[in-house]
């Protein structure tokens, strides 16, 4: 028993050995963990591989770590990893505020953090990659006035905004985005309702509720793809065709492009997701031997990325694309689950 | 001295106490919103009650039996994203179709069942055989099951179920989706069998003492594993509506509905207690909830209000109970 034991143990010690060993592991230039809020859609497990394939491009080993949504799962994630040492931590936050002790703790302790997706502004970061939510409202604000001036003649009608979960500064943001643009305009009246925890069936249950209170909604707006199934769902349970009420909605996913394909839907806006990905890497060398990272226009997979110096550090904003029917096939975007195959450079 | 005319009054007010409830919100509610009084916004609370609604069936059979089950919800999140992935055309939808369409209906339904009733034989089997307790063993089966559709999915949504699915969303009776119609038949069937078969009235007597059950020559543990394969299987059977109804699956389908059952349970008057209880009392809940949802949406509060006022709901129906009790005391 006790030989067996022994042998056990060797076994044991042997695997974690060979396992833990850094050769076995570590990529040319180290890791890079990726704190990925959820993997409950498209866009997040879309994110995790495109930011794995990037930095791989660029010499870089990627470990993600899933927060299921929750801030203290983040919170603790953060605390582990930085105990690892990595070369840098990419982190797209559950929550703006809450991690900010964690990024500090982590650049205190010499690990570079690089946002993806959510900006914190409240302390300092290596480098955020965003496509701007607040930007992505005011571009659907820009293509659903035109839709309510291709249909009423001029930009007047009800608009059904649905958002995602109101604890989620992501779709505040949008409406913030969108409401500002559309102020100008006094007879667009919108109504808005959000989706609790970004559950696709009770944006159903609005979209059901509203047609009834509302019948001469023209124009159904929703912040997420996925929503914009269910809201079709309750529109083609009430009887309506595509095209009888207007739908635009925000993220990209492969979902929103196959509504538009179907003519239920108008506009999808794009987040530039392998964009935001390939920013990260493109600067990674520079963000883990603390280089400077100078302001300016930078080219990111064909769009235009730009980069500022705001007080949370240097920021790349890019631009979300308006997908529509006369361009859904276009293999740049995020939804039609095409990696860009060509590999990222970093930027000299 | 209570008279016996007044006593049988007051016993049935007791009874149905939620389906009083249930009128004076609705007329509330219809004086007061603009809009809410329509048929069509009845139909929209009947149809937006199926999915909690069949899944408080099984929540409820459970409960008055004495058990637990906290794994519905994800059973119900698993059997659509299995359903959505075999018979939805885009996403991760891999399109299965059969000759003749039809019977992608009964084929799909099977399959959705069978989920559930897996998962409930496996919570049988850790409950009944294994002795362990039904809120931790329902427990990490909800978190497993979560675990298990994010798995499958890849976290990807299965869309665009086949048109053999959908009609049961579009096409209507009386105004009401057919898919709702299966969860009031459903929840009729049960309450029959509940309330006039012996396995229903058996099912009472392990609530309420499952000692004195067992010494009634009751089979305690069979019953007990056949009701957690229903349970399973009734969540299986929401996760089908589910699917029908938003088209496929997303993997955060579902998200937070167990909590909503529970307390549609609670507010229908079933007894956490156990040997307490009534499916037409928790539909009534369920519809309960569904009324105030529909009159968030309809009117501008935040709905932030509405897990505030479910929550309130929830205690005001535990502390209705309580008065109840104390005053079928005093009648007796």
């Amino acid at each position: 028993m006790k030989r067996l034991m022994g042998v056990l143990a060797g076994a044991v010690v042997l695997g974690a050995a060979t396992f833990l060993t850094p050769a076995a592991w570590a990529a040319d230039k180290g890791k890079v963990y990726y704190l990925v809020p959820t993997l409950l859609d498209e866009f997040q497990t879309g994110s995790v591989t495109a930011i794995t394939k990037f930095m791989k491009d660029v010499g870089y080993e990627t470990v993600a770590l899933n927060a299921d949504n929750k801030t203290d799962v983040q919170q603790g994630q953060m605390n582990d990893v930085i105990a690892l040492k990595p070369s840098a931590i990419v982190l797209a936050a559950v929550d703006f505020n809450a991690l900010k002790p964690q990024i500090e703790a982590a650049r205190a302790a010499g690990i570079p953090v690089m946002q993806f997706d959510r900006q914190i502004t409240s302390t300092k970061s290596d480098l955020t990659s965003v496509a701007g939510t607040v930007e992505i409202g005011h571009v659907a604000a820009a293509e659903i006035e035109r839709l309510l001036k291709e249909k009423n003649g001029s930009v007047k009608g009800k608009v059904l905004q649905v958002l995602g979960d109101p604890g989620d500064p992501y779709t505040l943001d949008i409406q913030k985005g969108f409401e500002e643009k559309l102020k100008a305009f006094p007879d667009v009246t919108i109504i808005s309702k959000p989706a609790m925890q970004w559950e696709a069936s009770n944006a159903g249950s609005i979209v059901a509720d509203q047609l009834l209170a509302n019948p001469d909604i023209d124009l159904i707006f929703v912040h997420a793809a996925h929503l914009s199934v269910a809201a079709v769902a309750s529109l083609e349970a009430a009887g309506k065709k595509p095209g009888d009420v207007l739908l635009v909605s925000s993220n990209g996913a492969p979902v929103g492009l196959d509504l538009i394909r179907k003519g239920w839907q108008q506009v999808e806006v794009e987040q530039p997701l392998f964009a935001q990905a390939a920013a990260l890497a493109m600067f990674a060398d520079k963000v883990v031997n603390k280089q400077e990272i100078k302001p300016g226009t930078y080219d990111v997979l064909g769009l235009e990325g730009v980069v500022t110096n705001e007080e949370w550090g240097p920021n790349i904003k890019i631009p979300g694309a308006a997908i529509t029917k006369a361009n859904v096939d276009d293999p740049r975007f995020w939804g039609n689950m095409k990696t860009p195959e060509a590999p990222v450079k970093s930027v000299e | 001295m209570v008279s016996s005319n007044r006593r049988a009054a007051i016993e049935f007010v007791l009874d149905h106490l939620v389906w009083f409830i249930l009128f004076v919100v609705l007329v509330l509610f219809s004086l007061t919103i603009p809009n809410y009084f329509q048929i069509g916004i009845f139909a929209n609370i009947v149809e937006q009650s199926t999915f909690v609604g069949t899944l408080a069936i099984g929540l409820s059979l459970l409960i008055i039996a004495g058990y637990m089950d906290l794994s519905i919800e994800s059973v119900m999140a698993l059997a659509a994203m299995v359903v959505g992935i075999l018979f939805a055309k885009s996403g991760v939808g891999l399109g299965f179709g059969f000759t003749p369409a039809w019977l992608v209906v009964p084929i799909s339904l099977a399959i959705a069942l069978s989920v559930g009733a897996i998962v409930g034989a496996s919570n049988a089997f850790f409950v009944v055989r294994l002795k362990m307790n039904s809120f931790i063993v329902t427990l990490a089966a909800y978190i497993w099951g979560r675990g298990l559709v994010v798995a499958l999915s890849g976290g990807r949504s299965a869309q665009e179920l086949p048109s053999e699915l959908r009609f049961l969303a579009v096409e209507r009776f009386l105004q009401i989706p057919l898919m709702a119609w299966i969860a009031i038949i459903a929840t009729l069937v049960f309450a029959f069998i509940l309330n006039r078969t012996p396995f229903g009235r058996h099912l009472l007597m392990i609530g309420g003492n499952p000692t004195a059950a067992y010494r009634a020559g009751i089979k305690v543990d069979r019953l007990t594993a056949t009701t957690f394969v229903l349970a399973g299987s009734i969540a299986g059977l929401a996760g089908w509506l589910l699917a029908i109804r938003t088209s496929g699956a997303t993997a955060n389908l579902g998200v937070g509905m167990l909590f909503q059952t529970f307390a549609a349970v609670v507010i229908g008057g079933v007894s956490l207690k156990g040997g307490v209880g009534s499916l037409p009392g928790v539909y009534a809940g369920v519809l309960l909830l569904a009324s105030i949802q529909t009159a968030i949406n309809l009117m501008g509060m935040p709905a932030h209000f509405t897990q505030l006022i479910q929550g309130g709901m929830v205690l005001v129906a535990v502390l209705l109970d309580t008065m109840k009790l104390g005053i079928r005391k005093r009648l007796a």
